[in-house]
């Protein structure tokens, strides 16, 4: 025996970073039109920068074309111009929203948040909960709503040191409200994120996005052609008998967003190792993602191509 | 070797896919995760739950597991620690 571990058979895994597309220069100049002019300036310059790099960055334009040619697949090139460009402003208003928040306080925007009780009542069964998000709506607007059930909350982050966007806390210079976990941490962060969970705490994953380090992910059909998702959550919750809560929100208005719990994933114990056991259970995730883009095609920012 | 380190290394080659390894050929001091046996965060998962199911024994948090998945030595102690007191 030479200490090495017998070869597993692991997926090709590209590495996924969170660096911003514009500049901290570029950041700033929002953040003082929304001082200045409230959302409606911020969001008429947003247009205006939006078709700049549409128009003379086709690298930026390409990101999006992972997800618009699956769910768009009879595009023609114009029709695909169009969707890039309004997916990108999409994504835009998304942040000015978020930055608002962080400006002006929670109360700028209003979320509607009509599954709350059973939220409450999951947190009551002292499992702790998972919310499995994606990059999808208002992921980063709808942030300020987590502290309110009135249980720590965890998140499951990788932060680049390009990223220079600001979280909603950061714009209002107050204390940071979730603990962040690092999967770039001792074991994943896998310990941390029970340990979480057996305090009956909250843990927020994104469903949708691999990390660099992470092989433990499953090829499930997502818009016609298989994608990777990761399980670890999946498996977590199963040893714990935490309940997985599939969390969405999404802009339904000028100053808007609703949050959904379109389902919730019990996974039994004793599943084991292997990937296959949680398929079924990655699978109802991917189904309410993929109801997601058929509901709002044009609220998907997940611009990583999880379909390599 | 006691029956302990015994059973975490059957644990190991049974419970974490390690079909091709025998449990004795498992080193005692061998690092478990990362460049020694190479467990990674769902091996972990798994081990927790099992170290609990067969030896009744909770590693209740990171730092209790950051000491015990050391190795095999070091896990073996943890439980055993556990056990007695």
């Amino acid at each position: 025996m030479n200490g090495n571990p017998p070869p597993r058979i692991t997926p090709p895994v590209k590495r996924w970073t969170s660096r911003s597309i514009g500049s901290r220069l570029q950041h700033r100049i929002f953040y003082t039109l929304i001082r200045l002019g409230g959302t409606c300036l911020a969001y008429a310059v947003l247009h205006g920068v939006v078709f700049y790099y549409m128009a003379l960055r086709p690298s930026i334009r390409e990101k999006t074309r992972f997800y618009l040619s699956k769910r768009f697949p009879r595009e023609n090139a114009l029709m695909r111009f169009m969707d890039s460009f309004r997916i990108s402003v999409a994504l835009g208003k998304v942040l000015i929203d978020r930055a608002k928040v962080g400006i002006r306080g929670p109360d700028a925007v209003t979320l509607s948040f009509p599954d709350e009780r059973r939220l409450f009542d999951l947190l009551a069964e002292e499992k702790g909960v998972i919310l499995m998000n994606a990059h999808v709506g208002g992921w980063q607007v709808i942030l300020p709503a987590l502290p309110l059930l009135g249980r720590t909350v965890n998140m499951l982050l990788e932060r680049d040191a390009q990223d220079v966007d600001l979280h909603y806390f950061e714009h209002a210079r107050l204390p940071h409200p979730f603990h962040i976990i690092d999967p770039r941490g001792f074991l994943g962060g896998s310990l941390e994120m029970m340990d979480a969970l057996h305090r009956g705490e909250i843990l927020c994953v994104m469903g949708d996005r691999v990390f660099g380090s992470d092989k433990n992910v499953i090829g499930i059909d997502f818009l016609g052609r298989p994608a990777l998702f990761p399980f670890s959550a999946f498996n977590i919750a199963s040893a714990i008998g935490t309940p997985v809560v599939v969390f969405f929100s999404h802009k339904s208005g000028l100053n808007r967003y609703v949050i959904d719990i379109p389902d919730i994933i019990r996974i039994p114990g004793g599943l084991g190792r292997s990937a296959e056991a949680f398929r079924p259970y990655v699978e109802r995730f991917v189904r309410a993602l993929e109801a997601y883009t058929r509901d709002q095609p044009y609220q998907f920012f997940n611009f990583y191509d999880m379909w390599a | 070797m006691t029956d302990i380190k015994t059973r975490i290394k059957t644990i190991i080659v049974e419970e974490l896919n390690f079909e091709d390894l025998k449990p004795e050929e498992i080193p005692d001091d061998i690092p478990l995760f990362g460049d020694g046996l190479g467990l990674d965060s769902l091996d972990a998962v798994e081990l927790v739950v099992q170290i609990q199911k067969h030896f009744g024994v909770k590693i209740q948090n990171m730092d209790e597991g950051r000491a015990a998945f050391r190795s095999i030595n070091a896990l073996e102690a943890f439980i055993s620690e556990r056990l007695n007191g």
